[in-house]
């Protein structure tokens, strides 16, 4: 068995034994993750983003415009001083800025027309009634009007958004269901680790 | 003037960006090139760096202070560590940096994440109850798909796989469907408030 | 030692695990519609279509996400399809890169040739839009330094038109934006797989047809394996997979017998 498997498998071990409680082993093992974890991104920052996007190309192949964005970035140091703090606000306007601008459209057109577009099928194709499409529509509206809270949701308008709550019922439900599917799956993804590779029970 | 010139900036940039969509022009296409990858990528970069440097800080903090000094300093080794490995012997596979992520990054991290699977069962033991219409409604749909998704529900009966895939895909995936269009329409909106200038939650509680 | 009801709860579930692990049985699983869908699509396009490979996942859900990505990827080089792997979150790029790297040697692939990993770019959003325009500018280098124009494969790759299709191989959220970003405004075709809590969150895309298609979770890798015909941790653990589940209803059904018997006692007093 070589060195990296047993590593593996005795920091594995630590982990678990968080399900019996909290204990220093396991602690120990959380701040190295923790810490492997921040040098890992740092790392792969670093190599894969601003040594290709920026130093390469400002240092290597003279691009001088790119001593503005590399300006914003330092900016970002000020936050770490009280004293400069306010001078990250202008990069920080830079991304909120360009990521509202990129959202507008995509909002508008991936997330809300093409969704209002899809669920105004036509229920009847064919002259027959299609059940799917009439339970999505009914289900769409009534959970919207559920999550409308400019108005009191008494009468016929209360009497829809309590059927949207069973509908949300549904997807909540449904997502629970697969979210267990997840969860075990993970779990027995290291078991078969521990069975195979580390303690070679099974093949 | 400290908050008016970050609210133009973010305004400038927000608005060159929403108008370059609309427009194939090379000059427009090259714009929105730059801003995407030059600053928004570069700056996003630099803000990583940020809070790897501002973990160091706390954490020497701590040490001084002598609270939890030896998980602190593990935590300290860790970020040390990969930037010399990767330094000394570069990124490849089979290099000390990927040894270290493949056999004590990826192995502990995923435990972590196993360790929610024995959360869910007792979850589901203790508060998954049928107080209600609306809970019961959750809970069956939840033993439906529980079912199907596993080989029991190939094996019971042929239609309950198809039963919960007509529920996964038509009322769930209606309320899943309202959901996201509100999203959508709240997003729209908190878009247009920043570009603004009305909502300024982004700059802080300072003036 | 002293145990409490969740001790017992949690001991329950890793003997169930661990006794269906070690029977070794493999369960042949049926097929959805969905996995279908996703294996059609990669095995009717034509050999040497170029596929993107997104790995936009973290380290966390490996073991779920593995068995999908590797999958995808043998059925993939298996018919001949050229592949970039590039990556949105900072763990997925040293995963990708081993995963292409480990498949690539078992179809006996040429790095250059026939894929290449262009690694990682923080703002996820950003790439991709940036990725639209000039996947070259993007990233210049692949994930060990090579300048990109150093790649064959590469050559005359400019942006998502020259892409056949994209797959997310996602744990969260980043395929809504594959979906809504990438595939709204430079229309690439975008295809998922994803973990399976995932999978409630895309069937609005999928059934609004934004989303071309998805696999979901250790099942749906297990269904993908038994269509390719290369068993692997899906097939293998649909025996724990079905334990567990199963584990879990009864573990709501006695939660909900002891909550009804004490309301009924409640009641009566």
């Amino acid at each position: 068995m070589d060195i990296g498997t047993i590593v593996a498998g005795i920091l594995t071990l630590a982990i678990l034994t968080f399900l019996y409680r909290d204990n220093p082993i396991y602690k120990m093992a959380e701040s190295i993750l923790i810490g492997v974890a921040i040098g890992y991104i740092l790392v792969i920052t670093w190599t894969n983003s601003l040594m290709a996007l920026l130093f390469k190309p400002l240092f290597g192949a003279g691009e001088g415009w790119l001593l503005v964005p590399l300006l914003l970035g330092l900016m970002m140091f000020g936050r770490l001083f009280k004293k400069t703090s306010l001078l990250s606000r202008i990069p920080i306007g830079v991304l909120i800025g360009s990521g509202a601008g990129v959202a507008i459209p995509a909002m508008l057109e991936a997330r809300t027309l093409r969704q209002l577009s899809a669920t105004v099928s036509p229920v009847i194709a064919d002259g027959s009634l299609d059940i799917s499409m009439l339970v999505i529509l009914v289900g769409v509206l009534s959970t919207l009007i559920y999550f409308y809270f400019s108005r009191e949701q008494v009468g016929w308008w209360g009497k829809t958004a309590k059927l949207g709550t069973y509908f949300l019922m549904i997807f909540f439900g449904t997502t629970f269901g697969y979210t267990v599917m997840s969860r075990m799956s993970t779990f027995i993804g290291r078991m078969e680790f521990l069975l195979t590779d580390f303690l070679r029970i099974i093949n | 003037m400290r908050r008016r010139i970050p609210q133009l900036i973010c305004g400038l940039f927000g608005l060159v960006v929403f108008l370059c969509y609309f427009s194939s022009h090379p000059t427009a296409r090259s714009i929105y090139l730059t801003v995407t990858l030059d600053y928004w990528q570069i700056i996003f970069a630099f803000t990583l760096i940020v809070g790897a440097i501002s973990f160091v800080r706390v954490n020497l903090r701590g040490i001084e202070r002598g609270e939890d000094r030896s998980y602190r300093i593990a935590s300290l080794v860790g970020v040390i560590t990969m930037p010399l490995l990767a330094l000394i012997w570069g990124l490849k596979g089979g290099s000390p940096f990927m040894w270290v992520f493949e056999n004590i990054q990826v192995p502990m991290q995923s435990t972590v994440f196993a360790l929610l699977a024995f959360f869910v069962a007792s979850a589901s033991y203790r508060g998954f109850r049928a107080r209600s219409m609306q809970a019961a409604i959750l809970l069956g749909a939840a033993l439906l798909m529980l079912i199907a998704r596993s080989t029991i529900g190939d094996m019971l009966w042929a239609r309950i796989p198809e039963a919960a895939e007509w529920v996964r895909t038509t009322p769930a995936m209606s309320a899943r469907r309202a959901i996201l269009i509100g999203i959508g329409l709240g997003s729209l909106t908190t878009s247009v408030r920043v570009l603004i200038g009305i909502e300024r939650t982004w700059l802080g509680g300072e003036k | 030692m002293r145990l409490e009801s969740r001790h017992w709860v949690f001991l329950g579930l890793f003997l169930v695990i661990l006794l269906s692990m070690l029977l070794q049985i493999d369960l042949g699983v049926k097929v959805s519609q969905d996995t279908q869908r996703m294996h059609d699509y990669i095995e009717n396009l034509p050999p040497g279509s170029v596929l993107m490979l997104s790995f936009d996942h973290e380290a966390s859900s490996l073991p779920e996400i593995r068995p999908l990505a590797l999958a995808v990827l043998r059925h993939a080089f298996a018919n001949g399809h050229k592949l970039i792997g590039v990556a949105l979150l900072a763990e997925g790029t040293g995963i990708g890169y081993r995963l292409m790297e480990q498949v690539g040697k078992e179809y006996g692939k040429v790095y250059g040739e026939d894929y290449a990993f262009l690694g990682f770019k923080p703002q996820y959003i950003a790439a991709m839009l940036s990725m639209g325009e000039s996947i070259r500018q993007t990233f210049p280098e692949d994930y060990l330094g090579r300048p990109y124009d150093d790649l064959p494969m590469l050559a005359g790759i400019t942006n998502y038109e020259q892409v056949d299709g994209v797959i997310s191989i996602a744990d969260g959220s980043l395929t809504t934006h594959w979906v809504e970003y990438a595939g709204n405004q430079y229309g690439v075709r975008v295809s998922a797989a994803v973990a399976a809590a995932m999978v409630t969150t895309y069937d609005p895309y999928l059934a609004s047809g934004q989303m071309h298609a998805m696999i979901g979770g250790l099942r749906g890798a297990a269904e993908y394996e038994q269509l390719i015909h290369r068993g692997g941790s899906g097939l293998r653990g649909m025996l724990a997979q079905t334990a567990a589940h199963v584990y879990v209803i009864l573990m709501i059904i006695a939660g909900n017998v002891v909550y009804f018997l004490n309301r009924k006692k409640g009641r009566k007093r």
